[in-house]
């Protein structure tokens, strides 16, 4: 017999009462002549409180039993043991579940950052076409689609890849020097781009990079590895203009990015178009990264962009000696792109966000 | 049973700090290895040490929520709210992206009153889960009510405080701190709930007026100063000295005087709760609570720039890359920033427990005969949306 104290989960009473390991379960001596038996199976811990250990009863909300410690080795041994961490936790220890849950942590993080490279492949370009049409639209009018530039642009287009029929290549009015590939094969053009481009070479070179990321279908890898990240972090993100913002400023995988440039020299070496403006291109960037100093260098590390000097070697290295290029469109051409905006009499202005 | 003497006050809470490390620890370590995954369960774990660590007349109180049921809520929330809330806020931004601006418009506006519907549901929903996990004497709280109407006169309610300029929020924040807890019970017994708002309109007011003061005295103090480098430096001055200083202590000023209002007039049959703390109590309070980030910051940055030095990152050329070598450095330096800013949430939380309880008072009588078992449903899911929109952060 032992001195415990005992709520009955009906009342907010205490009583003083008398505890008895018995075989069927924990007898309590309740006084006046009444009793109760909570089977051992019923029990379960709750916590240390005031030198007791306290345990409620399955079935019975609010049932609590307190054990005054220490408790008596037969008592002991048939109460439930003390939980810390949660059911699975204490069932295998705290150090080999976190080595458990570390390793199958990793697993998870290799599957979600592998599964993109085998699932994109498989995803049917006309799904591919509708992601993308759903993610720009009409870009709010900010198309620079006059008949002239537009057509200028599809034939220097044509003029580097013969064979670029499902491609959609546009021209923003936004000013900002860049080029996105999206989903579908659609690739947007800035005009912030087309001001800083000295001749349609260099836009040649850069169409050519993102005509490489719509081929080797990395739009549709780096979407799917965003969307596992973003569900791992919890915040499943729904918003397109989110979406779109960050399939522009997309961050591939280094490799990704080579493979990109590779094969935008295939393309001007096959169309016989010259790489060295684009190596100028990417000296005016370098000159940029120059400038900034050790922060670019950090920086090319975190956007995973190969620095704009190694990329300008590689173009350079592209050359052959004394071959004869042809330009990559006529000047009329290159002048009907380049003012695409100017000649657009409808076109809206402004930021994309 | 008497509550509340002048020798022994009702509440009392008895943590140690350094008894709740281990716990903050090892919730940090086992959610860190399973990507998040362990957050409910250390939830669970932070309450349970927080409630049992409160003393309420003779018996400290004790939470029986558990991780699982939280898990459960959060998939439930994600699921059955989230996911649909989300399409909606994807149709509407396609749909501007393709210039039907009026449809998304339309669309937007009832997006705004699902999410209004949302935080009211949510808000109600904690309040009575956390009620429904606390026992006291093996006696739990509850409510029978699904929480659905109040999340409809949280839109309306929130709708009309801010019509009038906003002049009616203490009206607004006052008669939905009494709908929620009107609706709650301990035992047998439903809290009531009475708080009055015309006292506290004069620190909204102060709070209120000191914006458009601190505009209209810069602007004279610029004319007066007839434009000149130095009159726009003083209003400069004026403006932020108004804005980051004044304004966050009158709010503070108008939170307290709310606070003490709403659990001044909060009674269970026969016992009448009381806050005391003043605006002092909770400025020491959040000046604390900021601290504690300065602490972490501090002791992430020693073994930063530690590492730093180590990896020779102090004369790095420009062309090299400082990570290609040294892919484990990235990784200290993460970690390095992530323990300490991940410790400081749960010590918040602490601090903000033992607040709340060192100033909350009771007094009254309590019959323990008559305090029955609550007869309120117990949900099998926890504040899955609450925690799903992020909201408990106060």
């Amino acid at each position: 017999m032992i001195p415990a104290w005992h709520y009955n989960g009906q009342t907010a009473t205490r009583y003083e009462v008398y505890a008895v390991a018995q075989e069927d379960g924990l007898y309590l001596d309740l006084g006046d002549g009444r009793s109760d038996v909570a089977p051992w199976g019923d029990l379960f811990w709750i916590d240390k409180r005031d030198g007791a250990s306290v345990f409620g009863r399955k079935g019975i909300d609010g049932w609590r039993v307190g054990i005054p410690l220490p408790m008596t080795d037969l008592l002991a041994r048939r109460l439930p043991p003390q939980s810390r961490y949660g059911g699975l936790v204490d069932k295998f220890g705290i150090w080999p579940a976190v080595a458990g849950f570390t390793a199958l942590s990793a697993a998870v993080v290799l599957v979600l950052w592998k599964a993109p490279d085998v699932v994109a492949p498989l995803v049917p370009m006309s799904w591919e076409q509708k992601m993308g049409d759903a993610m720009v639209g009409d870009l709010g009018g900010r198309i620079c689609d006059g008949a002239e530039g537009q057509k200028a642009l599809d034939a220097l287009v044509r003029r580097i890849d013969p064979k670029a029929s499902e491609l959609r290549v546009r021209i923003v009015n936004v000013d900002m020097v860049n080029a996105a590939a999206l989903p579908g094969g659609q690739i947007l053009i800035f005009r912030g781009l087309l001001q800083e481009a000295k001749n349609p070479d260099e836009l040649a070179g850069v169409l050519g990079h993102e005509i490489g990321h719509v081929r080797n279908r990395d739009v549709m890898q780096a979407l799917l590895r965003q969307m596992g990240l973003s569900l791992l972090l919890g915040g499943v993100g729904g918003d397109v203009g989110g979406a779109l913002n960050s399939a522009i400023s997309a961050s591939y995988s280094r490799a990704a990015e080579s493979r990109a440039d590779g094969y935008a020299i295939n393309l001007m070496r096959t169309a016989n178009v010259s790489p060295l403006p684009t190596a100028g291109f990417f000296d005016r960037l370098a000159e940029g990264e120059r400038k900034l100093g050790k922060g670019a260098v950090a920086m090319s590390y975190m956007s995973s962009h190969p620095l704009s000097d190694e990329r300008r070697k590689v173009f350079l290295a592209s050359a052959r000696k004394g071959a004869t290029y042809a330009p990559a469109v006529t000047p009329q051409q290159w002048r009907a792109i380049v003012d695409a905006c100017a000649n657009d009499p409808d076109v809206k202005e402004g930021d994309l966000f | 049973m008497g509550v509340g003497n002048q020798d022994q006050t009702a509440f009392e809470f008895r943590g140690d700090w350094k008894e709740f490390f281990p716990i903050a620890a090892s919730n940090l370590l086992l959610t860190l290895v399973t990507l998040g995954v362990y957050r409910f369960w250390a939830t669970t774990r932070e309450r349970r040490y927080f409630w049992s660590q409160t003393r309420f007349i003779d018996d400290t109180l004790e939470w029986t929520g558990t991780g699982k049921e939280l898990f459960l809520g959060f998939l439930m929330a994600i699921v059955a709210l989230i996911v649909p809330v989300i399409g909606l806020q994807f149709l509407i931004q396609a749909l501007i992206l393709q210039g039907q601006t009026a449809l998304a418009g339309a669309l937007g506006v009832g997006f705004y009153f699902i999410i209004l519907f949302l935080v009211g549901f949510a808000t109600f929903r904690a309040l009575r889960y956390r009620l429904s996990r606390t026992h006291w004497h093996g006696i739990r709280g509850g409510s029978e009510d699904p929480g659905f109407r109040y999340g409809l006169s949280y839109i309306w309610k929130t709708l009309v405080g801010a019509l009038v300029l906003g002049l009616l929020i203490p009206w607004s924040m006052t008669s939905l701190w009494a709908d929620r807890w009107n609706q709650m019970s301990f035992g047998p017994h439903r809290f009531e709930s009475a708080p009055e708002w015309g006292g506290l309109m004069k620190r909204f007011l102060l709070l209120y007026l000191v914006p458009v003061a601190a505009v209209i005295l810069g602007i004279v103090t610029a004319v007066s100063s007839g434009g000149g480098p130095g009159g726009l430096g003083a209003v400069v001055g004026l403006l932020v000295i108004a804005f980051y200083v004044v304004l966050p202590l009158l709010a503070l000023g108008y939170y307290a005087a709310f606070f003490r209002e709403v659990v001044g007039t909060l009674s269970l049959t026969t016992i009448n709760f009381q806050f005391t703390a003043r605006t002092k109590e909770w400025f020491l309070l959040f000046l604390g609570n900021a601290g504690l980030y300065v602490l972490a910051l501090i002791a992430a940055l020693i073994p930063i720039s530690a590492l730093g030095l180590f990896s020779g990152l102090a004369d790095l050329q420009p062309g090299q890359d400082p990570f290609a070598q040294n892919p484990g450095l990235i990784a200290g330096m993460v970690l390095a920033l992530i323990i300490p800013m991940s410790l400081v949430g749960p010590f918040i939380r602490y601090r903000n427990w033992r607040f709340f309880i060192r100033n909350l008072e009771a007094t009254g009588v309590i019959d323990l005969d008559l305090l029955t078992q609550s007869q309120t449903k117990v949900g099998s899911h926890g504040e899955g949306l609450f925690d799903a929109l992020d909201m408990g952060a106060m």
